[in-house]
């Protein structure tokens, strides 16, 4: 149901480059039935605990003229876009684009200043410049996708990809989007002084192809899901520190959006990423909200935090509602019939909820 | 410098700083044609243009004056190099 | 249907401290563009920029710069506002950044690979990604509302405030505070200078000898509210933003598409959604940034939009440089107090109009006239196109 004078948001679409796999929605579905951890440590070349992305799967997925100038997280960026694209079938036309990250191209940032401390300033590179702004990738990804309507890149810490979907949603549901493109990418980028709790880092992007449920349904499109509620707050949390126990609010707002009594959520795809102080601060404020413990799915644990996370858990999230079934290493278990929340929350407060479920007639 | 040793070096700014591929470079010739637009081009485009004239600067030490026509100077690596060379031995 | 109002101002700018000081400044036509004290330009074309006076930053100095001089405007917003500490609570917090901290991550960065004096890296990079800002102000002004980062180039300042009245038009928050903040930093003055944007000399906005860009810095925070909300606690009211349009070139990644078809497209789409006509517009705050391309393109699609209607136009970068995150919301508030002064801040600096201007560019003087709707374009580098429509309450 929705809210009067709005319209329904419904996901048709999947494409994603990570650590364990790239490609779209069966891809998803293969990957949620026998999901893999991909984090370990690589002490030779990374300090901590980090997911990579083998190069070579992006073989394919960009072209030539991608590769050139474009650096490497503008083309999971691209690739990513393209799979949900296609995954979707859906016509380029009015489409928005909405990106979050969390790091943006740091590594040409860093590559371009180093052309200048080591050779001065005929040293500086005229097609760095332009990745050092952290819209490059919702840039690069416009042009390779003839993304002409709105292009928004949101920074935030671990939530950016959730909070971009939730953008979206609500960009859709109010008709200021027709077609939208909403997600998230990151690099591993190992700035160890900016390392926090000690969380898994991922990389790769995620994107979901976002419509409204009439137009879907009208171009004959596989509806894979339907995002009912969305919120985003910020929690009372000093910079870089965790909050208190206390009533999640971005849930409550998304739930209340989606017209959803808290026991209707079933399981919950949270934004664990083995930062222990957060995690512990997440499991607390879900505990407040939801004494009858939905099961958890975190796929940052095994995909590593990245800005592709929080459309991948939406569309982890749609998944399971649709086939009933919630991921676990191991090998998928059933799970309740019912609506999931996605759920994140970040050192420093920001908050993001996302109630999905299968759509209904 | 010579004019072949210029050539290499033109050409290893195209991979170094242009980001073109190893094995793409080798395969220019004197007269394969730079600009985007023009048939058989390497593709550049104003960016690469300035990018290009920075590297040209960093390696033979010749400013380039942009309130002249550089045109057609940038057409081929065959121009390109005789241009750096009028512009080092003028100096 | 929720309208959406401004009902307070706090700018950080290179005129100083306040709102005041900034208006007292671009009115009066004067140019704040200077030979630049925060950076080495060694060996640089362009050594001037408008570099913001220090003691117009707040907080304490362990802070980023930027940081520094979000915190002053917005501090000055709120207050501007009058809005209780309760209204705060619930208050949405949504800024456009771009450096964000990097001035200081740059010292710790060079310490760290030239050697030389140790910077501490904790504090230097803590807060160099743009979301800081909105974890700096957010705690130290106790917004607990939505609260979100967008980074668009040149025109985050001015997404800032579109999507701020999306919060407030669906329902998601009742107060917005937001705005855009960017200090000068070594990386996007090498960048533009080695790019060959910047103009050695003071920037020359429309005009005919123009050859480039200047670099400025600054903050300008605007509270947006219910309109409804303002009316019921007897709040001032500056100004309705009654529309937007957002577009992308989808073109190159810093040229603007040739004949301005973004550009156009958001200036129509803002017009549309403010459900207003052209000749309805007195006043186009333009986004002239005195390069020969943007200045070329933003003209010939002006021209396009207003074939009906003849707008002041003017550009005020030319005083203040390009503030890069903070242009849209700086400017903004220049073309609000356009409209409640009835005062068109001149375009500075111009000598003789490019022939492409068909436009009054309001020369060097600032233009008495009556002003009930205008207009603030930010076409950020490579594409992304910003209008933002302004009406008289």
């Amino acid at each position: 149901m929705s809210v009067a004078g709005t319209r329904r948001v419904a996901i048709t679409g999947c494409g994603t480059v990570n650590a364990a796999f790239v490609g779209g929605v069966p891809e998803l579905s293969t990957y949620l039935e026998h999901p893999e951890s991909r984090v370990r440590a690589e002490p030779s070349t990374e300090p901590g605990l980090v997911a990579s992305v083998d190069d070579r799967a992006l073989d394919g997925l960009t072209d030539a003229g991608d590769q050139r100038r474009v650096s490497r997280i503008s083309r999971f960026a691209i690739a990513a876009a393209r799979l949900a694209l296609a995954d979707a079938d859906a016509p380029p036309e009015d489409l928005s684009l909405v990106v979050g990250t969390e790091l943006g191209d740091l590594r040409s940032t860093k590559e371009f200043a180093n052309g200048f401390l080591e050779r001065g300033p005929t040293g500086l590179s005229a097609l760095l410049f332009p990745n050092t702004v952290m819209n490059t990738m919702a840039a690069a990804t416009a042009i390779a996708v003839q993304a002409r309507a709105a292009t928004l890149t949101l920074n935030a810490p671990v939530v950016a990809g959730e909070l971009a979907i939730a953008r979206a949603a609500a960009g859709i549901a109010a008709g200021r989007f027709e077609l939208a493109l909403a997600g998230g990418v990151d690099q591993i980028e190992p700035i160890t002084e900016l390392a926090a709790g000690g969380e898994a880092r991922g990389e790769g992007a995620t994107f979901l192809v976002l419509e409204p449920l009439e137009k879907a349904r009208q171009r004959g499109a596989r509806v894979f899901g339907e995002i009912t509620g969305w919120g985003w707050r910020a929690l009372n949390a000093p910079p870089c520190g965790v909050g208190r126990a206390e009533p999640p609010r971005a849930a409550l707002l998304a739930l209340e959006r989606a017209g959803l009594a808290g026991d209707a959520v079933r399981w919950v795809y949270d934004s664990a990423t083995l930062d222990r102080e957060r995690d512990d601060w997440e499991r607390a404020l879900l505990d407040v909200a939801f004494p009858h413990h939905p099961r958890r799915v975190s796929l940052g644990r095994w995909l590593g935090r990245h800005g592709g996370l929080g459309a991948l858990s939406v569309a982890g999230a749609a998944w399971s509602a649709c086939a009933g079934r919630l991921p676990a290493l191991g090998g998928a278990m059933s799970a309740d019939r019912g609506v999931g929340l996605v759920h994140g929350v970040a050192r420093g407060g920001t908050h993001v909820a996302l109630v999905v479920g299968a759509p209904l007639p | 410098m010579e004019p072949k040793e210029t050539v290499d070096e033109l050409k290893s700014i195209l991979v170094t700083r242009l980001k073109f591929e190893p094995r793409r470079a080798a395969e220019i010739t004197l007269d394969t044609p730079l600009p985007k637009g023009v048939e058989g081009s390497i593709g550049l485009d104003s960016l690469d243009f300035i990018e290009l004239s920075l590297a040209i600067e960093e390696r033979f030490g010749v400013v380039l004056d942009e309130s002249q026509d550089l045109v057609k100077h940038f057409a081929t690596i065959d121009s390109l190099s005789r241009f750096i060379a009028a512009q080092a031995g003028g100096s | 249907m929720i309208r959406t109002v401004v009902t307070g101002l706090g700018v950080t700018s290179p005129f100083g401290a306040g709102t005041k000081a900034f208006w007292t400044g671009v009115a009066g036509g004067t140019c704040a563009i200077r030979p630049i004290t925060l950076l080495d330009t060694d060996g640089f074309r362009c050594r001037i920029a408008a570099e913001v006076p220090a003691d117009a930053l707040a907080g304490s100095p362990r802070r980023s710069r930027a940081d520094r001089l979000a915190l002053a405007a917005a501090r000055e917003a709120i207050a501007d506002s009058g809005l209780a500490r309760a209204d705060c609570r619930d208050a949405g917090l949504v800024i456009g950044a771009v450096g964000g901290g990097m001035f200081e991550a740059e010292k710790w960065y060079w310490a760290r690979t030239r050697g030389g004096a140790p910077v501490d890296a904790a504090s230097s990079l803590r807060a160099v990604l743009p979301f800081s800002h909105a974890e700096t102000l957010g705690k130290a002004l106790s917004l607990g509302g939505p609260r979100e980062t967008v980074v668009a180039a040149c025109s985050s300042g001015a997404v800032s405030l579109a999507l701020a009245r999306d919060l407030i038009e669906d329902g998601l928050a009742t107060v917005v505070v937001a705005g855009g903040a960017d200090s000068v930093t070594r990386i996007c003055y090498m960048g533009f200078n080695a790019l060959r944007l910047l103009d050695p000399e003071p920037c020359r906005p429309f005009d005919r000898e123009r050859r480039g860009m200047s670099i400025g810095e600054g903050a300008a925070f605007l509270v947006l509210e219910d309109a409804e909300h303002a009316r019921a606690r007897g709040a001032y009211v500056y100004a309705e933003l009654s529309g937007y349009g957002i577009t992308t070139d989808a073109f190159h990644p810093t040229s603007p598409h040739p004949e301005g078809d973004g550009m156009v497209r958001a200036m129509r789409g803002a017009l549309s959604d403010a459900g207003i006509g052209p000749a309805e517009v007195g006043y186009v705050n333009a986004h002239g940034t005195g390069t020969p391309q943007n200045d070329r393109v933003e003209a010939r699609a002006i021209a396009r939009v207003f074939e009906t209607g003849e707008p002041l136009v003017s550009a005020t970068k030319s005083m203040i440089g390009h503030t890069m995150a903070a242009a849209g919301s700086l400017e903004t508030v220049a073309t609000i107090l356009a409209i409640v002064e009835g005062v068109v801040p001149p375009t500075a600096n111009l000598c003789a109009a490019d022939p492409d201007v068909t436009f009054d560019c309001v020369p060097g003087t600032a233009r008495t006239a009556a002003i009930d709707c205008a207009i603030s374009n930010s076409f950020g580098f490579g594409g992304q196109n910003v209008t933002l429509v302004f009406r008289r309450s």
